[in-house]
Parts: C-alpha cells; sequence; structure tokens
C-alpha cells in the first residue's frame, strides 16, 4: 500500500529536472519577450507595460518586441531561409532514405555490412560536420574542387560558400548527409513490420513491383514514414549548429535560420528581450508539431 | 534467358547505388581523418598520397591549443549529465512503467515533448541567471542546461526497458516479504541494468556532441570539444590539419559507442516509433 506513495516519490526527481530545465526557461522566456534589455547597456530589464502610453496604443507598446520583429526585414530572411531549407532537406533526405530503405532491406552480408556504416554520421558532432563541410568546399584545396577538376571542370573553380543559392544547396547537403542515413535505418526498421504474406500473395497475383510497393507495402510503412517527415521538420526548423559552423548565415544573410537570427540578436546585440520574442515566434509552430509528432507516436498504442 | 539478364541488370545496378551510398557516407569521414595525419603543405597541395605524420596529435595538445583542457571537459560534462539523469530518469521511469497515477499519460507525454523545445530559447534564460550568479563559463553551468537536452529520451529509453522485464520475477519476490524498495533494488535493476546502461550511452553521445548551450554558455574554462574547433584559426588562415585532428578526437569515440548500441540507437530518437 506504500506503493502509493513511492510512485509520486520516484517521479518527482525528474519532474523537478525537467520542470526547471524545460519548463522554467520556456515561460522565463515568454516573459522576457515583453520587456525590453539589452545586457550591454542596462543592468536590469525594463518591462514594456510599465511604459505610459494613451490608452489602445499601450497594448501595441506591450508587444513591441514582437512588432520589430514583424517589421524587420532580416527577421523575415531568416523565415523565408528556415522555410527554404526545411522544405527541401526534409524533401531530398526522406526521399532518398526511402529508396535506400527498400535497397538496404533484404537481408545478405554484403548488404547488412553497408547498414553498418549508416549509424556513423548521425552520431558525428553536427558542430564537427559544419566544419568539415566548410573544409571540403574550400575552394582552392577542398574535396570538391578535387572532384569536380577530375568529372565536371567547368564546376571545379566554383566557390560554393560564397554564392547565396549554392551555399543554400551546401548547408542542404551537409544535412542531408547528416539525415539520410539515419533515417533509412529507422525506415529499414518500418519495412521489417510488412506484412509477408500480403507481399507474396501479390506477387502470385502477377501484380508487378511498383504494383506491391503502391498497395502493400506504401500503406503499412506510412506511420514509420510520417513520423520520420515530423520529426526532420521538427529537427530542421532547430537548425543551427552546421548554419553556424558551415556558412555562419552568409554570404550576407542567405543561410540565416531563425535560430542563427535568435541567437545573434541575443548574443552578439545582448537584445535579450527582442532575442525572447523571436524565440516565441520559432515555438509556436514547434507546439503544433510537437503535438502532432506525439499523436503519430502514440496512436499505435 | 531476356528476363534472367534483365534481372541481373537490375542486381548490379542495386549493388552500384549501394555502394555509391557507403562511399557518400564515408568520403566526408575519410576526408577528416586523411586530413588529420597530413602535414599543412599537403593539404594545400591535395595530394592523394602523402607521409602520414602524427605531429598534428602533439601540436593540439600543446599551447596555445591545449585540447586536453577541452577533452576533459567534454568528458566530465557528458559523464557528470548521464551520472545525474540517469538514476533520476529510471527511478521516473520505473513508477510511469509499473504504476497507475493520476494525470501519468499528459505527465508522460509533456516530459517526452520538452526534447522539441529549440535550445535557443533555453539558453537565453540560463544564460541570465548564470550571469547573475557567476557561474558562465563552468562546467556546472553547462551540465545543468545538458539535463534539459538527455531527460526525456533517458527516461523513455528506459521506460522501454522496464516494461519489457516480465512482472512475475517482482511479483514473486513481493509474496515473499520483500518490500517493494528492495524489489526494485535487487530483481529489477539488475534485470533492467542492460537498457539503463544503453540508455546512458545514448545520453552520453547527445551530450558529447551538444554545441549550441556550450557556445554560448563557455568562453574560457569550460569550452568543449565541438566549441573548441573554432580554435584552429592562425594568421595564414584555417588551421585545417589541426581541425581534422580534433575532429578525430570528437569522432570517433561516438563512432563506437554509437556502434555498440546501433539498434537502440535508432529506437531511442524516434521514441520507438520504429520496432
Amino acid at each position: 500500500m506504500r506503493d502509493r506513495l513511492l510512485k509520486y516519490f520516484l517521479v518527482f526527481p525528474a519532474i523537478f529536472v525537467v520542470a526547471s530545465t524545460a519548463f522554467w526557461p520556456l515561460f522565463q522566456s515568454f516573459y522576457l519577450s515583453f520587456r525590453e534589455w539589452k545586457l550591454n547597456r542596462a543592468r536590469e530589464s525594463r518591462a514594456l507595460w510599465e511604459y505610459e502610453y494613451d490608452g489602445l496604443e499601450n497594448i501595441a507598446y506591450l508587444f513591441d518586441n514582437y512588432l520589430l520583429a514583424l517589421e524587420d526585414d532580416l527577421f523575415w530572411n531568416s523565415v523565408r531561409v528556415t522555410s527554404i531549407f526545411t522544405v527541401t532537406s526534409v524533401l531530398v533526405s526522406v526521399g532518398l532514405a526511402l529508396g535506400l530503405a527498400l535497397l538496404l532491406a533484404p537481408g545478405g552480408k554484403f548488404r547488412l555490412t553497408v547498414r553498418t556504416l549508416l549509424i556513423l554520421p548521425f552520431a558525428m558532432s553536427p558542430a564537427l560536420i559544419g566544419v568539415s563541410w566548410r573544409f571540403m568546399f574550400q575552394p582552392d584545396f577542398g574535396l570538391f574542387k578535387a572532384f569536380f577538376d577530375v568529372l565536371i571542370p567547368p564546376l571545379a573553380d566554383v566557390d560554393w560558400l560564397g554564392d547565396a543559392n549554392l551555399a543554400m544547396i551546401a548547408l542542404v547537403g551537409s544535412e542531408v548527409w547528416h539525415w539520410t542515413p539515419y533515417l533509412t535505418l529507422v525506415f529499414i526498421g518500418g519495412l521489417a513490420t510488412v506484412p509477408q504474406d500480403a507481399q507474396e500473395a501479390a506477387m502470385i497475383d502477377g501484380a508487378n513491383s511498383w504494383r506491391i510497393f503502391c498497395d502493400v507495402t506504401l500503406p503499412s510503412i506510412l506511420p514509420v514514414l510520417a513520423v520520420g517527415i515530423v520529426l526532420k521538420t521538427i529537427f530542421s526548423l532547430k537548425m543551427f549548429d552546421q548554419v553556424y559552423m558551415l556558412t555562419n548565415g552568409g554570404p550576407g544573410n542567405a543561410t540565416q535560420t531563425l535560430a542563427h537570427y535568435i541567437y545573434f540578436n541575443g548574443f552578439k546585440y545582448y537584445n535579450m528581450g527582442y532575442a525572447s520574442a523571436v524565440s516565441y515566434l520559432l515555438v509556436i509552430p514547434m507546439f503544433g508539431l510537437t503535438w502532432l509528432y506525439m499523436k503519430l507516436v502514440f496512436l499505435k498504442r | 534467358m531476356v528476363k534472367g539478364s534483365k534481372n541481373k541488370f537490375l542486381d548490379f545496378l542495386q549493388i552500384l547505388v549501394i555502394l555509391l551510398t557507403a562511399v557518400f557516407i564515408l568520403v566526408p569521414i575519410y576526408w577528416i581523418v586523411s586530413g588529420a595525419f597530413k602535414q599543412q603543405v599537403d593539404i594545400f597541395q591535395l595530394k592523394l598520397l602523402f607521409t602520414p605524420t602524427l605531429e598534428n596529435f602533439e601540436i593540439i595538445f600543446r599551447s596555445p591549443y591545449n585540447l586536453f583542457d577541452k577533452l576533459v571537459n567534454s568528458t566530465l560534462v557528458a559523464l557528470s549529465t548521464i551520472l545525474i539523469a540517469i538514476p533520476i530518469a529510471t527511478m521516473a521511469a520505473y513508477s510511469f512503467s509499473r504504476f497507475r497515477m493520476k494525470g501519468e499519460r499528459l505527465m508522460f507525454v509533456t516530459i517526452l515533448a520538452t526534447q522539441f523545445v529549440p535550445a535557443v530559447v533555453i539558453v537565453l534564460p540560463f544564460f541570465i541567471l548564470f550571469r547573475d550568479l557567476g557561474i558562465l563559463d563552468t562546467r556546472l553551468a553547462l551540465v545543468l542546461v545538458n539535463l534539459s537536452l538527455v531527460m526525456p529520451f533517458a527516461i523513455w529509453m528506459i521506460k522501454g526497458f522496464i516494461d519489457s522485464i516480465p512482472l512475475d520475477s517482482e511479483e514473486a519476490a513481493l509474496v515473499d516479504g520483500s518490500s517493494r524498495f528492495q524489489v526494485i533494488l535487487n530483481v529489477t535493476l539488475p534485470m533492467a541494468l542492460p537498457g539503463v546502461i544503453t540508455a546512458g550511452i545514448f545520453c552520453f553521445i547527445l551530450a558529447w556532441n551538444e554545441f549550441l548551450f556550450a557556445l554560448i554558455i563557455t568562453t574560457n574554462k569550460a569550452v568543449t570539444l565541438p566549441v573548441g574547433l573554432s580554435l584552429f584559426h592562425a594568421e595564414e588562415g584555417v588551421l585545417w590539419h589541426l581541425i581534422s585532428a580534433a575532429g578525430i578526437m570528437i569522432m570517433l569515440p561516438m563512432f563506437v559507442l554509437a556502434t555498440i548500441i546501433q539498434k537502440h540507437f535508432v529506437q531511442g530518437m524516434t521514441m520507438g516509433a520504429v520496432r
């Protein structure tokens, strides 16, 4: 009967840690987003609601940090960059991973050996991936220059990280390298659950492999596919490490993601109130996606 | 006959694509590894054949780079993080697995959902707090923030392992007159130990590779390996040979750890959506 107490005693420390390391900062950021605080100038923050304005203006000024963001071209630029990055990296990595999973799903020594490689990129520090890809894109002695020198000479002298569009391709490339092998492993796991007899029955009925894929395989791995897509989307929206190390948002602001924009405003300009407000603009879509992800993961339980 | 040769061609094509994939995965890794053993001159000349040298590994451990300090920081921070997180997570996981509580599901899902809070949101208030407390640039500060990163994964993974332990053995011990506490300590924990260690390794990898928290909270004394990568600049530019040598120190131990827990690594990250 003492179990009744014990069970709460056992979860309490975990609740305490999660509350103080995740929920407290979440609430605190929200609170800060309604204050004016440049860390390099003022010792204390100033609440926006303490300013005296006339009537309706009061409300507008309360949301000053948010309104400033909505008026800032660089904010919208980072929204655009994050969207492009997210859509392309999700499409490319999920698409490639699905194809590779189909190729690698049948057993055999050769395929199993290659499968053991798939874990490597995901175990690598994203910061290191960013640095090493910058090294590979180095215009004078990088790997890509060497590669194109031999195969496609016109591309050899391209300065990848110096051009807005090419820098984005480089960034997406490094992220595809990071995530595709991992997603492949996830999808291989999903393919293992495809009912064998349904596949065989379709084969006996004379269906070609494309039909089998559409009618049998795809429907049964759809839940896993959805989990992979939402997970990758969430991580893409938060993208920071490789941006910082590979392009540092450049050239200009061509690859500045939202997380990088927040970092810059918070920790280079020390504009804490503003950075908090922008980070909340990132948190809101994240709430929706997280809810969707949880639905997908816990649906079958 | 025609069909047979067509199949053979398809098989060949498949093997070719799989080989290309392997190359695609390995080349960036090889690029770092080979760079680490090259002299600076060989880096500039893009040589395929070069005389390997261990010099870079000596240089990075000397002043001004002192990579050993960063190695110690990375190890201590990741180790302390899991030493705090794993016992706490194991307790909670046992409770979630074995007892029914009011609002249990909501509590559980909410804890898991915190893994998606963007790191920048978490680090902003912590930066201000640590600055007021005067503990910026300490390993302690980094460990505290890292807890937010590993807790949801640790609880999720360990709960899965405890779920798979049959209730019979616990019940038998309870009938024999052991207290619940004794049962947890003497029956459940030994059986869950491999799972707890697996979760610990997984969280160690997360903490080891963590970048944004360390970038913001540490400046000098508590700098970890990934942040330390930015140190290798000189007047003549970026010192790629040294970055590569440091890169090996960062990635190689994680390759080993991830390979050991391969299957669980995939499940841990997707929260077991994949079996």
